[in-house]
């Protein structure tokens, strides 16, 4: 008879800082069984939304569930609210909204990376990617008053113009991000540490990525032609450049190569927007309660973020359901780690850039 | 947005004749809260590469009756499953109680919580 050991990862651990616990079943340094527990900080935000605010609050409540993706949250939910009203929004609000979403992508994907170089081992790398960040959250202060919370997305369209002398700024930054990037690019394909190490590690087949109805980076590192920005013309993607990024190895450095090749793509999709930003307002007014039931999706940094609403044409909504992208990767995070050393699982969750704030909202 | 009404003994049926995993995307399951003790529960998918096509299987219920898995068919329902477990109280077949609640709770916290 072989003999097992149960091996915790988390809910508190050196290289995993979000609340989540996953069980592994070893036998030696094989992981054969895993058990995944995400509700330790499940806060009812789904319950509030139809209980405690009205539906013209809820973009401001939603944003809260995650402090990465805030903005693809009260996106999602204000574009869902607006098909229930019918509401036309400008050009202008539009290409803002997308700056937006692809700024949080961005700092999203940098912060993955830089913890993929923690894991690593490669402390120096870690601190470079975060110190670069920050000329994406500079931007993003410059454009919406704030570092994380923004409160930027509005029911009829965003709540701040750009400011003339702000675009020169911004351009500035993402130039240098840019560079930084290519940087990047060179150390992920060519550093031991960070390319050969990963190879073959916490591998995801393309089968198993539709079996499993992986998402985001995961899935399209695997080949998955999944995502929302390709299968929505709610926002204009395909005017400002958007291209989808895949690669087919399915590992964790395929998984970094994606994500730093929606990096680049997201750059250029922010400076397309700026230098053709069309004129007008950035707002229109709205009238009206939501009647009916309407189900939008957006592509998160990290995948698929859907939220169905059911209104009763009075100001408290009878449903709000969030489904977001961590959630339903759990299935397919178990999976991958089966068969995989429990040496490697630090790593492997890293790459799944995994956010339990979003998972328990 | 197309909704499709089934009955809870015919829905593993239509969703198995439906679902062609390279195809359509499952993306999760949602509960409703309806008058009368009744609950709305959606099979949501949408399909690859297309325009917004998203389908949506759906029963109406009550909360006692047993609702069954499709986790033979799409492994990965049985988060959404074991959610809907939790936050409605009611039973889906090989999906405990425990993701988010205490295994023991006895609370649903979205069981009626619409009407």
């Amino acid at each position: 008879m072989k003999k097992t050991i149960n091996i915790p990862l988390g809910s508190q651990h050196i290289s995993l800082l979000e609340p989540v616990r996953f069980k592994f079943e070893c036998e030696n340094e094989k992981i054969i069984g895993v058990d995944a527990d995400v509700g330790f900080v499940h806060r009812g935000v789904e319950k509030a939304c139809t209980t405690s605010f009205k539906f013209d609050a809820i973009g401001y409540v939603v944003a809260r569930v995650c402090g990465l993706c805030a903005i693809t949250h009260s996106l999602t939910y204000t574009a869902a609210v607006e098909k229930l009203l019918g509401a036309q929004i400008t050009s202008k609000a539009k290409y803002l909204r997308i700056l937006l979403l692809e700024l949080d992508r961005i700092h999203s994907h940098m912060l993955c990376l830089s913890h993929t170089c923690e894991n690593a081992g490669f402390e120096a790398m870690f601190m470079r990617i975060m110190g670069d960040r920050e000329h994406i959250m500079e931007i993003q202060e410059l454009i919406t008053g704030n570092r994380v919370q923004f409160d930027y997305i509005s029911i009829g369209g965003v709540n701040r113009d750009l400011a003339p002398e702000s675009v020169q700024k911004i351009k500035e930054n993402l130039y240098i991000v840019k560079q930084k990037v290519q940087g990047y690019m060179d150390e992920f394909t060519n550093n031991w540490s960070l390319s050969l190490k990963f190879k073959g590690i916490g591998m995801l087949s393309l089968d198993d990525a539709y079996m499993y109805n992986a998402i985001g980076p995961l899935a399209r590192a695997s080949g998955l032609r999944i995502d929302v920005r390709n299968e929505i013309d709610y926002l204009p993607y395909h005017e400002v450049g958007y291209k989808m990024q895949t690669h087919t190895d399915g590992d964790i450095n395929a998984r970094n190569l994606v994500r730093l090749a929606e990096l680049v793509n997201s750059i250029e999709m922010c400076e397309n927007i700026l230098n053709g930003l069309p004129e007008g307002d950035i707002f229109t007014k709205i009238k009206g309660k939501p009647q009916g039931e309407a189900l939008m999706r957006f592509e998160a940094p990290r995948g698929e973020l859907m939220y169905y609403i059911k209104g009763n044409g009075s100001a408290m909504l009878e449903r709000v359901r969030i489904k977001t992208p961590t959630f339903s990767c759990i299935p397919a995070f178990s999976h991958i780690f089966l068969g995989g050393d429990y040496a490697d699982a630090p790593a492997v969750l890293a790459s799944f850039d995994p956010c339990m704030s979003c998972t328990a909202k | 947005m197309q909704k499709i009404e089934v009955s809870l003994e015919n829905v593993r049926d239509e969703i198995k004749k439906f679902y062609d995993y390279k195809q359509w995307h499952f993306l999760t399951l949602n509960g409703l809260a309806l008058a009368d003790e009744k609950m709305e529960v959606q099979w949501i998918f949408s399909k690859y590469e297309a325009m917004d096509e998203i389908v949506i299987y759906y029963a109406v219920i009550d909360y006692n009756e047993i609702i069954p898995s499709v986790v033979d068919m799409i492994p990965s329902a049985i988060i959404s499953q074991r959610e809907l477990v939790d936050m409605f109280g009611v039973q889906v077949e090989g999906s405990e109680k425990g993701l988010y609640l205490d295994e023991d709770s006895q609370m649903s916290p979205l069981k009626g919580c619409s009407i």
